[in-house]
């Protein structure tokens, strides 16, 4: 058993460094940008043109939280390069699986945390938002100065869950032909007939990088807490 | 300062009824009234945190019809010229008492970082705060975050300041040490619009006194008139009556 450990755990590992982490890691970082965004227009006072970026952010928030992610995975991948219109896309959209995956993982991601985003920044005190404008802030200098800093410690802990849901939903990545962790130990066990081991193992190394993660992730916590207060 | 026959409505209250009130400079103006009467209304309307639907607001050049759309320019000027002091303080609470104080003069004085901090090392010092420049709000007790807000509304040397019940969520010992720094600004002849339910400061700080009460001024005037027994409004009268408790039995 120590030998077919001793062989096939190099091969997990490369995967996971080479794939998965980068998989999350980025997913991760576009998955925010596109909460905060998702978030800030939600919460827009309604007039004119933002009324319809209302709508489609919260069609959007809607689509990705009520449909499974392995079949978003798949219309990604496997479906959009069936996305034809003439003229403008004849040959639908091929994306690469790596691009496919990071997409759809940052889309799904950036669906949930803007939730949220969007919670936390309700959840600082409207007095907040008075004190800055009987300063003379602009809304915009209250949003980022004042608000956003507030919300974000509110949000770590949940966007901190996200994080680590995202890095074990990486393995879905494994049914559009990525070869990340997952995939890489099918392949072992089909090879060597030891499916118990080898999806034990891998499951180790998931729980080994998900708690390494959140521990990295529980230590930038303190630190952009503690820079906070200094700022 | 001059509103002149403001009107406010919230969904179908009536909250102000043609508000006309004349508010001088480089004195102290004290509103009084029940709870709901629409005092902190009119207080708020004066640095537009609440905008009435119609009336008109005169102020240091700005002149502004409510019945029109305010610019947002307009908006953060008369904002710069007044200071607001809120009842539950809302100091920032991810910031320190320094910066708290010199958030407004840098961002949106453009003031540089020194001469902000040098400006409230100074303010804090004459709320009595020096020692606390490095300290965070939550460690404060609510009669120091008080002093830290009034330092903070200051920094932007305001023309006017508005103080919204700036005492009533302390008690009797550090609201004291709020009304000292209050007195000590009245002597600097600040001009303040202060709403509060203290009585006896408002006899003792007031140089005039405004009576509010569902939305409409009642009384307009001096202090010792109104405080006086000869008051010919008997509203006015059981009103003062009941906040100093003077027949409870």
């Amino acid at each position: 058993m120590w030998e077919i450990i001793q062989e096939s755990l190099p091969q997990l590992l490369a995967a996971g460094f080479k794939y998965t982490i980068p998989l999350a890691l980025i997913s991760f970082f576009f998955g925010l940008i596109i909460a905060l965004v998702t978030a800030l227009i939600r919460l827009s006072r309604q007039h004119g043109l933002f009324m319809l970026l209302k709508w489609l952010a919260q069609f959007y928030v809607w689509l990705f939280r009520s449909t499974p992610l392995l079949v978003q995975l798949f219309i990604v991948f496997f479906g959009l390069p069936y996305l034809r219109i003439k003229g403008v896309l004849p040959h639908g959209i091929k994306l690469e699986p790596f691009t496919a995956g990071i997409i759809t993982f940052s889309l799904n991601t950036g669906a949930y945390a803007s939730e949220t985003i969007r919670a936390a920044i309700s959840a600082v005190p409207s007095g907040q938002w008075e004190a800055g404008a009987a300063i003379g802030m602009t809304r915009l200098q209250v949003l980022w100065r004042i608000i956003i800093p507030q919300a974000l410690r509110i949000a770590l802990p949940p966007l901190s869950n996200s994080f680590i849901s995202l890095v074990k939903d990486t393995s879905l990545a494994a049914s559009i032909t990525i070869m990340e962790m997952f995939e890489v130990s099918q392949q072992i066990a089909a090879a060597n007939y030891q499916p118990l081991l080898m999806y034990t193992l891998v499951a180790l190394i998931y729980a080994v990088f998900t708690t390494v993660l959140s521990g990295i992730q529980h230590y930038l916590e303190k630190r952009l807490g503690s820079q906070i207060r200094v700022s | 300062m001059k509103l002149t026959q403001i009107n406010k409505v919230y969904g179908k209250k009536h909250v102000l009824k043609d508000v006309t009130l004349e508010i001088p400079a480089g004195k102290i103006t004290v509103m009084v009234g029940p709870s709901g009467s629409g005092k902190s209304t009119i207080l708020r309307s004066l640095n537009l945190l609440v905008t009435p639907e119609s009336g008109q607001y005169d102020f240091n050049g700005h002149q502004i019809d409510f019945s029109q759309k305010i610019s947002s320019k307009e908006k953060l000027a008369i904002r710069r010229e007044t200071g607001m002091v809120f009842q539950d303080y809302n100091l920032f609470p991810h910031k320190t008492v320094l910066n708290n104080v010199i958030e407004g003069p840098t961002q949106v004085l453009k003031m540089g970082r020194k001469q902000a901090s040098e400006l409230a090392r100074e303010l804090l010092t004459k709320v009595g705060m020096a020692d606390y420049s490095d300290v965070y709000p939550n460690e404060l007790s609510g009669g120091q975050a008080q002093r830290v807000a009034i330092a903070r509304a200051l920094a932007m040397k305001p023309q006017y300041l508005l103080l919204d019940e700036p005492t009533s969520a302390l008690d009797p010992e550090l609201e004291l040490s709020v009304l000292k720094v209050l007195l000590r600004l009245a002597r600097e002849k600040q001009s303040m619009v202060l709403v509060t339910h203290n009585m006896a400061f408002a006899k003792q700080i007031a140089d005039k006194i405004v009576f509010i009460e569902e939305g409409q001024v009642l009384y307009d005037g001096g202090p010792e008139e109104f405080f006086s027994q000869n008051n010919p409004n008997d509203r006015i009268k059981n009103f003062i009556a009941s906040m100093t408790m003077e027949n409870l039995s």
